[in-house]
């Protein structure tokens, strides 16, 4: 993720280290000045964070009117459904954590604010993540992480050491995958100027769908869930293996042990596919 | 912009004997700035039917072999297709009610309020209009997602002459439920400016407690007996279930009688806190 042309050179190569290093540090340098900025407006942070948390708790409270009335979706009971929904609800928090800024694309662009991202000695992708911070994210990743611990014991799985690392990597992992497909599109935002719309539905499609034990869907549906939009990655995948179930899964099982690598490789193709976008970038600057 | 237009055309208006011609050239003009959206309202529609196609696999699948289901509180045993239809047509209400934050406090945070205040109407009643546009300009995006719904969720014709009779009126006191219900949120706009939080809030409040995500008869009973006592099965569930036949005679007259007396109940609240709200006003900007 270092801000300079990806050189050869072993000169360069030597400097790709401490440079990444310092890349971090100021991200999270400027992270806490945004920080400081947003505390101003406490009240409506707080009502915000609520509200981040009741938006997403529909969803939930769904899939609890369903299992309370039927038992199960799929064969899921409802520690399991539970388990599944925040496993997604605790990626979509990373991913929103670390990138919520990306919301504000196309302002950005054709604002011109990007002039200024290229004109700092610091990658521009970094300067504009740390641009501010929505605290009301902090409501989804609470959440998130609250309801997965709840869950977690309540579900019949052995919790050793290699289950919760797995479980840590999976929603990582998981918030990367939505978050490379998020900046694939926000990534267009230099050509087309106007991204809003396939960016809500891209985070819509995960919203609806990523929560579910999708097994219940058509098979053509699973296939295109798992290879057009990566959305049983995020959270199906994972839930599975930990809870043995990948018998059901439309795939084989191996992909749904390695779910949680698939987000880091994903991040890298859609970091490289931005890259090339912002050649694009033409200032609309006065 | 527009509002300057708008205050032209406005003043040889008010001059005239009645206020009403007002309010409906307030509904047009905000009917045509609603239209400059169509992009994002048919990206709406999209996953509007989206949802509707989760919903009918999850229902689907629940259901399993069964041909049918009983439902709770009187409404006898729900086949399949019937309730397809009601999670189809309950989700499409839903969405054509709430088209996204309150007139008002819309008005109230962009300090056009100010405008309002100045006209000799209604500053509620403004509000309101302009909602009635907003509604009306989803018309066209609703009949539309009606026609590829049926195909994604599910669709039956109303049971009786009857009770096509009894959702028409329904629908029309279920409006004027909501059209309170939001403008009431939204004067809370007067106290706190920022009103997205509470928004959320409301929103996931009313689109779990008005029956949009699972009718009330598959609720579990301490919700379904919660709903039955709070106005917002009045907004969604109340027509669809009339349309559906599974409010009939009695229940009907009783489900009809509930939404006068919430209209009732919503007006007088709405102006007790209208009296209130107007010495609160702080305008915004210059």
């Amino acid at each position: 993720m270092s801000s300079g042309s990806p050189s050869v050179a072993p000169a360069a190569s030597r400097l790709a280290v401490p440079r990444l290093v310092r890349t971090v540090r100021l991200y999270f340098v400027l992270l806490g000045a945004a920080l400081r900025a947003q505390a101003q407006y406490r009240a409506n942070l707080f009502l915000l964070a609520l509200g981040g948390i009741a938006y997403q708790g529909v969803g939930f409270c769904f899939l609890l009117i369903v299992v309370e009335r039927f038992g199960s979706i799929g064969g899921w009971g409802f520690a399991e459904v539970a388990f599944l929904y925040a496993l997604r609800l605790g990626a979509h928090g990373v991913w929103l954590c670390l990138f919520n800024q990306l919301i504000h694309i196309d302002q950005i662009v054709r604002e011109a604010e990007y002039d200024r991202y290229l004109v700092r000695p610091l990658n521009p992708l970094v300067q504009l993540l740390t641009r501010g911070v929505s605290l009301s994210v902090l409501g989804d990743l609470i959440g998130g992480l609250g309801l997965l611990v709840a869950a977690s014991i309540l579900v019949d799985v052995d919790w050793s050491v290699v289950a919760i690392g797995y479980l840590v990597l999976a929603v990582v992992g998981g918030g990367l995958v939505e978050a490379s497909v998020q900046l694939v599109f926000a990534a267009l935002a230099f050509r087309l100027l106007s991204t809003d719309g396939i960016r809500y539905i891209g985070d819509d499609v995960f919203n609806i769908f990523a929560p579910y034990p999708l097994k219940i869907f058509p098979r053509v549906v699973q296939l295109c869930m798992t290879f057009v939009v990566p959305l049983a990655f995020v959270a199906y995948m994972p839930a599975a293996t930990l809870l043995g179930r990948t018998g059901e899964l439309a795939v084989p099982a191996e992909f749904a042990y390695a779910a949680p690598v698939l987000g880091g490789v994903l991040i890298i193709a859609a970091y490289r596919f931005w890259r090339y976008q912002t050649r694009f970038y033409t200032s609309s600057g006065s | 912009m527009s509002h300057v237009v708008a205050g032209r055309e406005l003043t040889g208006l008010f001059a005239g004997p009645s206020r009403l011609a007002a309010y409906v050239e307030l509904a047009r003009i905000r009917f045509w700035t609603t239209l400059t959206y169509r992009i994002d309202y048919l990206c709406g529609t999209g996953v509007l039917l989206l949802q509707i196609f989760l919903f009918r696999v999850v229902w689907s699948s629940v259901y399993a072999d069964r041909a049918a289901v009983e439902g709770a509180g009187g409404v006898g045993s729900v086949g399949l297709s019937v309730q397809l239809a009601y999670v189809t047509l309950a989700a499409l209400h839903f969405w054509v009610f709430n088209p996204g934050p309150s007139e008002l406090a819309r008005r109230v945070y962009e300090g056009k309020i100010a405008i309002d205040l100045a006209r000799p109407a209604g500053v509620v009643q403004q509000a309101i209009a302009g909602q009635v546009g907003v509604t009306a300009a989803m018309l066209p995006f609703a009949a539309l997602a009606l026609l590829f719904a049926t195909v994604v969720g599910g669709m039956a014709p109303p049971t009786s002459i009857g009770a096509f009779v009894g959702y028409v009126v329904a629908v029309c006191m279920a409006y004027v439920v909501t059209l309170l219900l939001s403008t009431l949120v939204g004067m809370m706009a007067f106290w706190i400016l920022e009103v997205s939080g509470p928004m959320l809030i409301y929103r996931t409040v009313a689109q779990v407690m008005s029956g949009a995500i699972a009718p009330l008869w598959f609720m579990p009973d301490w919700l379904r007996q919660l709903a039955h006592v709070l106005p917002f099965q009045a907004t969604t569930y109340t027509p669809v279930a009339i349309y559906l036949g599974k409010l009939t005679g009695e229940d009907l007259w009783l489900a009809l009688a509930t939404q006068g007396l919430w209209v009732l109940v919503l007006c007088v609240l709405l102006r007790l806190v209208w009296m209130r709200a107007l010495r609160r006003v702080v305008i915004q900007g210059g």
